[in-house]
């Protein structure tokens, strides 16, 4: 699914934030990315979506060689990648419902399928009876669970979340987690990006463990060893 | 494609009244801005009425012979009001032209005692000619020149081509002075439009990023804002309309007591205009607006 060869990304001349990672997502698993701040886990997020250009290697997405992606392309990308992200970064100056609905819109959906899709989406995240709310009038584990549907909405192949909980109590985080532990039953290959050691070691799934830019562990069964 | 441009439509509506205060500051912008161009309209209109004014009021008197026989004078009027270049010519006898020395004199008893103290009428009957234009006024003053008759007392016209031409090198200085400032104003204007749009749209730098990373391509994101700016300059440009109009229905009796007897309409002036005018500072408004619109959310978009 998901395929890294020998990426390296510098900011300045004498550091690395991505330092020859090799990397294979297989389609289907849930892997959790961890290490602590500045370690490449952002860097290593943002060249998966386009946002940032890698300065050597190769990656590869569903069979789709990203490395170097047109500005017009990236969008396409984006709509195959769902993304969560620690600040929910939702449209403040639309609904929920139009939060969701707008992942469906970018891609031409009609307002028939829109109609229909989008309540089944807020179902799922539990949020079906506000769908008509503005973002600052929910919690933020509601925000988060809207930036979940919105990210599923258009059925991507890979959710990526990138510190969903950073912003979250303990309760709202293991909703989350719950989640998208379901999401990944159904199929969808999740990544989780994040530095909260409980979350990584309750979860018994694998672990890749990035320090200084590079891998130094990647475990079917792991634990946050850092 | 149809479904996304009207999708684009819609946006533009919901995120104007969503914003609603951004959108009514950007819209006080422009109409402020619009009302400035359209004074300096008003005060180009008045300028230029000033100017034609003054320049009517320069006629040429051609003074004949004190005892010249009224025939004769009504012949030679008819012969100079037959010319191309004469707008009409005015018979002022001796007796006119005292009476209107004496009113033109009243608050003034020296002059009258003198005239009293000579016992006559030293003034001459004269022609008052009118120019067609002032551009004619060269060609008139030669015709002139070359009429034969015995009656013509003098025919001195050198203080009136000095005079025409001091009018017309001072009226050309204004006209110029007020092209520059016109130019300027019209350039700060436009910065103005362009930089509140811009700040607008700075506003919504947070929204344009998420949208971008939730993969709306570029134009997807820019069209709602294009049509936000031409919804903000057609509210501006009717707010200005509805403004002005009793704006300068409120400046007209001012006017008409300022241009005694010369005819200026403002209102006329633009009610007969108004497309041209209207139409005019709505395109140009709405072609800074959606440059701004686009320079700004393509800055903001590139993530």
């Amino acid at each position: 699914m998901i395929q890294y060869h020998d990426v390296i990304k510098s900011y300045t001349k004498d550091s690395r934030a991505l330092n020859k990672i090799n990397l294979h997502i297989k389609p289907g698993e849930f892997v959790s990315i961890v290490g602590q701040s500045g370690t490449g886990k952002t860097t290593l997020v943002k060249t998966l979506i386009g946002e940032e250009k890698i300065d050597e290697g190769k990656i590869i997405i569903g069979g789709w060689d990203v490395t170097n992606i047109g500005q017009r392309e990236i969008p396409v990308l984006r709509r195959q990648i769902g993304v969560i992200f620690q600040d929910f970064k939702l449209l403040q100056k639309k609904t929920l419902f139009e939060n969701v609905a707008f992942a469906m819109q970018v891609c031409g959906g009609s307002s028939s399928k829109i109609k229909k899709i989008v309540p089944h989406v807020m179902k799922i995240v539990g949020l079906e009876s506000k769908m008509h709310r503005y973002p600052m009038e929910i919690s933020g584990g509601e925000q988060q669970r809207v930036a979940i549907a919105r990210a599923l909405v258009h059925r991507p192949k890979i959710l990526l979340a990138d510190e969903p909980t950073g912003n979250l109590d303990s309760l709202n985080t293991n909703e989350i987690i719950d989640l998208l532990l379901r999401i990944n039953k159904f199929g969808t290959t999740v990544i989780l990006v994040t530095h909260n050691r409980e979350v990584v070691n309750n979860l018994k799934r694998r672990v890749i463990t990035i320090d200084a830019g590079q891998i130094v562990s990647d475990q079917e069964v792991g634990k946050y060893v850092l | 494609m149809f479904i996304s441009f009207f999708r684009a439509i819609k946006f533009s509506v919901q995120d104007v009244a969503r914003n609603i205060w951004l959108s009514l500051v950007t819209i006080i912008i422009l109409v402020l801005t619009l009302f400035t161009v359209n004074m300096l309209l008003v005060v180009k209109v008045v300028g230029q009425t000033a100017v034609d004014a003054i320049k009517e009021k320069i006629d040429i008197n051609l003074f004949l012979k004190t005892d010249a026989p009224e025939d004769r004078i009504e012949a030679l009027r008819i012969k100079i009001a037959s010319l191309p270049e004469v707008k009409s010519v005015d018979y002022v006898s001796k007796a006119a032209a005292m009476e209107e020395f004496k009113q033109k004199h009243q608050d003034n008893p020296e002059i009258l005692n003198a005239l009293n103290e000579l016992g006559k009428n030293p003034l001459t009957p004269t022609l008052v000619i009118k120019p067609k234009n002032m551009e004619v006024f060269n060609d008139l003053i030669n015709q002139l020149n070359t009429i034969e008759d015995d009656i013509i007392e003098s025919r001195n016209f050198a203080n009136y081509k000095t005079m025409l031409e001091k009018i017309n090198a001072i009226t050309d200085k204004v006209s110029k002075a007020a092209y520059g400032l016109s130019l300027i104003f019209i350039f700060i204007s436009i910065l103005v439009i362009y930089n509140s749009v811009r700040v607008a749209i700075y506003t919504h730098k947070k929204e344009i990023i998420i949208m971008r990373l939730v993969g709306a391509s570029n134009w997807f994101i820019q069209l709602p804002y294009l049509f936000s700016s031409i919804i903000y300059t057609l509210f501006g440009v009717a707010v200005v309309m509805l403004i002005f109009w009793p704006f300068l229905n409120l400046l007209q009796p001012y006017l008409e007591t300022f241009f005694v007897s010369y005819n200026v309409n403002l209102v006329q002036y633009f009610y007969g205009n108004i497309l041209n005018i209207f139409g005019i500072q709505f395109a140009v408004a709405s072609a800074i607006n959606i440059l701004a619109s686009l320079i700004a959310v393509r800055r903001y978009s590139k993530i």
